[in-house]
């Protein structure tokens, strides 16, 4: 049996299924059959990434339909250098949402919810769909390999939404040392992960 | 401190910047090529921590979205297009005719920005609409009625997907109604209010697939379709 065990990385890069880049390429004609498809492909990840930051459910609806119909608008500005498609749409995702959650009333909000030392986790629950529990397995995994001002550093960063100067604050860590923290930190996931661009 | 700016990497990809600072860093990403690379490669790592947080979206967003995408255009590719025909300037054939009626339309429009002093930003739209106008391939123009009892004058682009309407001595319309513009394609949309009556401008953003536009008298303020037959209509295709 021994050869027919796959570790998890490989399942889910072997997983069949369409291919982001030609659809991404029929968008950029106008196809709208193809966007469905890659609405089907993207909308689980960016929904989800828009959630975490925003939490709230209908800002985050909002705000994942403005991302679905900015791809749409801008797929024939989509070039290879900035990315895979799927980084390309997170990006504007992450992005959008940051940029959402930074504004005035909900900077009020947050920062009475939120308490010093209460930090941001990763994701909230284990997920039903293999795939992504796969991805959360690797995320964990690899999180666990960085320092603890690292992580905490990152994941506030990305999961909650702070910029460097927040995270400073947060962690009572002068500005350089946070900026190092986020740089080394995502190196370090990025060997763990195994990524190159 | 030229040494912090490649620090930046990290909280760049990680939107921890301010907008501010994301710009400054986007500059300094044109000219370094170790961050730009840099950049590629965390980028694609943020991407995985994104991934782990993928849920089942709701499946209303699904049909809002496809509903909506049917509504908006696309922006083309960035960088060099080859357009199909050489662009030179004033690329519009006219005639004799034609080419005194542009003539008058612009001096009116002219006259028309310099009266407009109290609405910059319309004056201003006129005129970038008539500049994208002149400037497409497939500039068109077309005139009804004669300047002593009132003239119509349409310029349209479906390339620049844009049209002004220029209207000189128009007569005013009766009291309690506003002339209105439609784009009239598979269904009539409202481009607009014309100023009452006299000589006025209007600038139509978005043509889309409309082939003509028309003229209406609608209760004042307008309507949101038309409530009779245009009193004017123009092709635009």
């Amino acid at each position: 049996m021994g050869d027919r065990v796959r570790r998890p990385q490989e399942v889910a890069r072997t997983a069949p299924g369409p291919d982001g880049a030609a659809l991404l390429a029929r968008v950029a004609r106008g196809d709208e059959a193809a966007f469905e498809q890659l609405y089907d492909l993207l909308a689980g990840p960016l929904y989800g990434v828009i959630r975490r930051v925003l939490r709230d459910h209908a800002q985050s609806e909002e705000v994942a339909q403005e991302v679905m119909v900015e791809i749409w608008r801008s797929a024939a500005r989509y070039s290879p250098e900035r990315g895979s498609p799927m980084t390309w749409a997170m990006t504007i995702a992450h992005r959008r949402a940051v940029d959402r959650v930074r504004s005035a009333q909900a900077a009020a909000e947050r920062d009475d919810t939120v308490g010093r030392r209460q930090l941001v986790r990763p994701f909230d629950e284990v997920s039903e769909q293999v795939a992504t529990r796969l991805e959360q397995e690797q995320v964990r995994r690899c999180l666990g390999s960085l320092t603890d001002i690292q992580r905490e550093s990152v994941v506030l960063a990305y999961y909650g939404g702070r910029s460097y100067r927040e995270v400073g604050e947060l962690l009572e860590t002068p500005l350089g040392t946070v900026k190092t923290r986020l740089r080394d930190g995502l190196i370090r996931l990025r060997d763990c992960l195994g990524v190159t661009a | 401190m030229t040494a912090d700016v490649h620090a930046l990497t990290g909280a760049y990809v990680l939107d921890a910047v301010s907008a501010a600072e994301r710009d400054e860093f986007e500059r300094h990403l044109r000219e370094c090529g170790t961050c730009a690379q840099e950049v590629r490669e965390l980028r694609e790592t943020a991407t995985r921590l994104g991934r782990a947080a993928a849920v089942v979206p709701p499946p209303a967003l699904r049909a809002a979205v496809l509903a909506r995408i049917a509504q908006v255009r696309q922006d083309p590719p960035e960088a060099s297009v080859t357009p199909l025909r050489p662009r030179r300037p004033w690329a519009l054939r006219l005639t004799g005719a034609a080419a005194a009626v542009l003539l008058v339309a612009t001096v009116t429009l002219g006259v028309l920005l310099v009266q407009a002093r109290e609405d910059v930003d319309r004056s201003t739209a006129q005129a970038a609409a008539m500049t994208a106008i002149l400037a497409a391939g497939d500039a068109r123009i077309s005139s009804q009625g004669d300047p002593a009892e009132g003239r119509m004058t349409v310029l349209s682009s479906r390339t620049a997907d844009r049209a002004v309407l220029l209207a000189e001595n128009l007569p005013e319309p009766p009291p309690g109604r506003d002339y209105q513009a439609w784009t009239m394609g598979a269904e009539p949309r409202s481009a607009g209010l014309l100023p009452d009556g006299g000589t006025a401008a209007l600038a139509v953003e978005g043509i889309d697939s409309a082939d003509r536009i028309g003229i209406t008298l609608e209760p004042d303020g307008g309507s949101p379709l038309p409530t009779g037959d245009p009193v004017m209509e123009f092709d635009v295709t």
